[in-house]
C-alpha cells in the first residue's frame, strides 16, 4: 500500500500524515457540527439533547474525539520537543500529556455513548 | 568532517550575531501565521476538559442546562468564549492553509504571503460574524 511505503521508507512521514488525516477529519466535522447547530438551533435542554442523539452523530463526534486526541498529542509534543530541552523532564511532560488524553478520551467516550 | 574545518565552522557559529529577543524579531507575516497557529493549538488543548465539562452539564438535565447557558451568557465569559472562537477560527483555517500547501498548492513566496493575509482576515470575519451572533 502506498501510505506502507511511505512510511517504511521515510519514517516520520507516518506522524506527518497522520497529522493531517486527525486534522482533515475535525475540520469536515466542525464545518458538520456548525451546520446542523444552525438548521436544528438546540436552544433548549430537549432540543440539545436530541442534537445528541442520532447515533451516526454520536459515532461522528467519537471519530471527531479519537483524531483531536492524535492531533494533539502530534502538535503537543512537537512543541515539547522545541520548548523544554531537558530530556527528563519533556519525558515527564510527554508521559503527563498521555495519561491526560487518555483520560479525555475516557471521559468523551462515557459521554458519547454511556 | 576534517578537524580544522570543523574548528573553522565553530568560529564562525561564534561570531554569528544572535537575535532571541522576541520584541525586536520583525515576524514576516508567514511567520506570524505559523506561530499563532501552534499557539492557537495550545490555547485549545488547555480548554479540553472545561468544553468536555460543559457538555457532560449540559446534557445532564434540564436545569444544568440553563446553568451553563446562563454561564455562557455572562458578559466576561463571552468575551472569553470570543476569542476562544478566534483561537478555534484561526486554527482552522491555518490548518486548511497548511493541508492546501501540503498539495503544493499556493507554494510559491507571492502566494504564501496571499493566503496568509487570507487566513487572518477569514479569523477576523468568523469572529465578528460570531460577535454580532452573540452581542445582538
Amino acid at each position: 500500500m502506498l501510505i506502507e511505503l511511505l512510511t517504511k521508507r521515510y519514517p516520520g512521514m507516518r506522524a506527518w500524515l497522520t497529522q493531517r488525516l486527525s486534522g482533515l477529519v475535525m475540520a469536515i466535522y466542525s464545518v458538520l457540527a456548525v451546520g446542523r447547530f444552525l438548521v436544528l438551533q438546540p436552544t433548549y435542554y430537549e432540543a440539545w439533547v436530541d442534537f445528541f442523539k442520532p447515533w451516526w452523530w454520536r459515532l461522528a463526534s467519537l471519530l471527531f474525539w479519537i483524531s483531536l486526541s492524535i492531533h494533539v498529542w502530534l502538535g503537543i509534543r512537537d512543541v515539547f520537543k522545541d520548548y523544554v530541552p531537558n530530556a527528563n523532564l519533556r519525558a515527564i511532560l510527554v508521559k503527563l500529556l498521555l495519561v491526560l488524553l487518555w483520560l479525555y478520551m475516557a471521559w468523551a467516550t462515557w459521554l458519547l455513548l454511556g | 568532517m576534517s578537524n580544522s574545518s570543523s574548528q573553522n565552522s565553530a568560529k564562525a557559529q561564534k561570531a554569528r550575531p544572535k537575535n532571541l529577543n522576541l520584541l525586536t524579531i520583525r515576524l514576516p507575516i508567514n511567520a506570524l501565521v505559523s506561530i499563532l497557529h501552534r499557539a492557537t493549538g495550545c490555547v485549545l488543548f488547555f480548554i479540553l476538559p472545561v468544553v468536555l465539562l460543559l457538555l457532560q452539564w449540559s446534557l445532564s438535565s434540564a436545569l444544568r442546562f440553563e446553568t451553563v447557558v446562563a454561564i455562557l451568557h455572562s458578559p466576561l465569559i463571552k468575551l472569553m468564549l470570543l476569542g476562544l472562537a478566534w483561537a478555534f477560527f484561526h486554527h482552522f483555517f491555518a490548518g486548511i492553509r497548511h493541508l492546501a500547501m501540503d498539495v503544493h498548492w499556493m507554494t510559491t513566496l507571492m502566494k504564501a504571503r496571499y493566503t496568509s493575509k487570507v487566513v487572518l482576515v477569514l479569523g477576523a470575519i468568523a469572529t465578528l460574524v460570531l460577535a454580532i451572533k452573540l452581542w445582538l
